[in-house]
């Protein structure tokens, strides 16, 4: 074809008419809200999240041959240890339910050395029903309270809702612990409860960067993907002090931030890097940096 | 365990929730990622941004497929609403693996633009009144007639490889712009069998044209 017949050609595509952009996102947003992922997950109560998480780490723990309970686990813990950890966890927990206000600021990690100790030349399984007994009770005595109230436990004061999803998170991070610990695959939570642990991590994001002093205002698109995902826009440096207020918002987003659901609890909960991640970030590259370090800050052991 | 900086008496959780909130929808985007299985994971958990940068990168294909089959500008934009409002609302049914977002979006406004053919040919059986297959613009540009010429190319060619019997009463109706009683007289025919043959061409017409616009995709 000559550039005179080109010239001459009639056009094969029309041209998208101009507003269509904005009816299309418009009726699209009308069907399904911004920000909820889909399949929408199953909604649970926090305390179902836990007890589901409960079951979920017993099964682990009944598998797990008697072998693998000497295995180094964590910080100087072995498995066995580590579970004992966790009985240690739920007895304080269990005694801020009680309104009991010696453990309020207590160490998450000193507070339970005891109960980590006293596992040393036990059989795997008095540990295992150790634990057991005090997870149940743990979901008895928050379900027979007010969920709403607000408890105080190892410098945490949040309602009891709330403390029963970051316990899930909990149990969840030790399975994993004492999954790498024995080589066994990692776990991945039921749709439903990993909805919750990413809902708390992703609101929590504020609080982390200000308690690394990220306290200029910056906004983060925060996209999790899989099962239990969602989308977010975090305003960072603008909550953590009394601020503008619940309606703000900064515009433009500054960073645009991209993980897998569990790969970003991971993130949070100290178990994998930012460089080991399958990230997709785009904005601005130091503040992107600045976040994703922050983002481990609430982590504890 | 998660919790480390919910100092107490600040009630940190409680101010971030109020702070933070979910996602909703804006137009002015940045490009996060090309590869069609991350747009659909970031459509999955609720990104908006994805839909409309999806919108920007494939909205134009979809747009002009839909007005290549169906030659009307107001018809087109309400496939292309329909084809992201569906990639949005079930962004699970499209598979990476099986092919490009490209090519599942343009197929599904092809497949929507087919179903208004047929149903507007279903109408004008029901109504047996004539009705032209390519509507035509008050003022039509050289844009619009290259591409209401080739939708009606494909159905003019589709017509043409009907029965002789079949394709006469389709010309009389449809083309001749007659009633279903004016075309039978026209034929020769009594009412009855011109109808029976409108019904047996419209079903392959119907037949045809699928998998005419089915090939092109």
């Amino acid at each position: 074809m000559t550039g005179e017949e080109r010239s001459s050609a009639l056009p094969t595509s029309p041209v998208l008419p101009a507003g269509l952009r904005m009816r299309v996102v418009a009726a699209a947003l009308r069907a399904r809200a911004a920000g909820r992922p889909h399949p929408a997950p199953e909604q649970i109560a926090p305390d179902e999240a836990y007890r589901r998480a409960a079951d979920a780490f017993h099964g682990l723990l009944r598998e797990l041959p008697d072998a693998d309970w000497a295995r180094p686990a964590l910080r100087d813990l072995d498995v066995q240890g580590l579970v004992g950890h966790l009985t240690g966890v739920e007895e304080d927990v269990q005694r801020s339910l009680a309104g009991d206000p010696a453990v309020a600021a207590a160490d998450h990690v000193a507070s339970t050395q005891a109960a980590a100790v006293r596992q040393a030349g036990r059989r795997p399984a008095q540990t295992r029903a150790e634990w057991r007994l005090a997870a149940d009770r743990t979901i008895e005595l928050a379900r027979a309270g007010d969920l709403g109230a607000e408890v105080a436990v190892h410098g945490l004061r949040i309602p009891v809702s709330l403390l029963l999803i970051v316990r899930a998170f909990e149990l969840w991070v030790h399975d994993n612990d004492i999954r790498q610990a024995a080589g066994l695959p990692p776990s991945v939570p039921d749709p439903a409860t990993l909805s919750l642990m990413t809902e708390v991590a992703a609101r929590l994001l504020p609080v982390a960067a200000a308690r690394t002093g990220m306290d200029a205002p910056m906004s983060l698109h925060l996209v999790l993907t899989g099962p239990g995902g969602g989308t977010w826009d975090v305003p960072i440096g603008t909550g953590g002090t009394g601020g503008t207020g619940g309606a703000s918002r900064v515009e433009p987003v500054d960073v645009v931030v991209v993980s897998d659901a569990v790969d970003f609890c991971r993130l949070v909960a100290n178990r994998a890097t930012p460089a080991g991640l399958d990230l997709h970030i785009t904005g601005d590259a130091e503040l992107a940096a600045a976040v994703l370090a922050a983002a481990p800050v609430l982590a504890l052991d | 365990m998660l919790t480390a900086g919910l100092l107490e008496g600040k009630s940190a959780v409680r101010q971030a929730a109020d702070h933070c909130r979910p996602a909703y929808g804006r137009v002015s985007l940045q490009h996060v990622g090309d590869s069609d299985s991350l747009l659909a994971a970031r459509l999955g958990a609720g990104d908006d941004r994805a839909l409309a940068e999806a919108f920007d990168r494939l909205g134009p294909a979809v747009y002009a497929g839909a007005y290549r089959v169906l030659g009307d500008a107001a018809a087109a934009q309400d496939v292309v609403q329909d084809v992201f409002v569906e990639l949005w609302s079930n962004p699970g049914r499209y598979n990476p693996a099986a092919g490009p977002l490209r090519a599942y979006l343009v197929l599904l406004g092809r497949h929507r633009a087919v179903d208004i053919v047929r149903s507007e040919l279903r109408r004008v059986a029901r109504q047996e009144h004539s009705y032209r297959l390519v509507p035509l613009q008050p003022d039509p540009t050289p844009l619009d007639e290259a591409v209401v010429s080739e939708a009606a190319a494909a159905v003019r060619a589709a017509v043409q490889r009907l029965p002789d019997s079949q394709r006469r009463i389709v010309e009389l109706a449809y083309f001749g712009g007659l009633t279903c009683r004016e075309a039978a007289k026209a034929a020769g025919i009594p009412e009855g069998t011109a109808k029976s043959r409108l019904r047996l061409a419209l079903a392959k017409l119907e037949s045809m044209l699928d998998r005419e616009f089915l090939e092109s995709s």
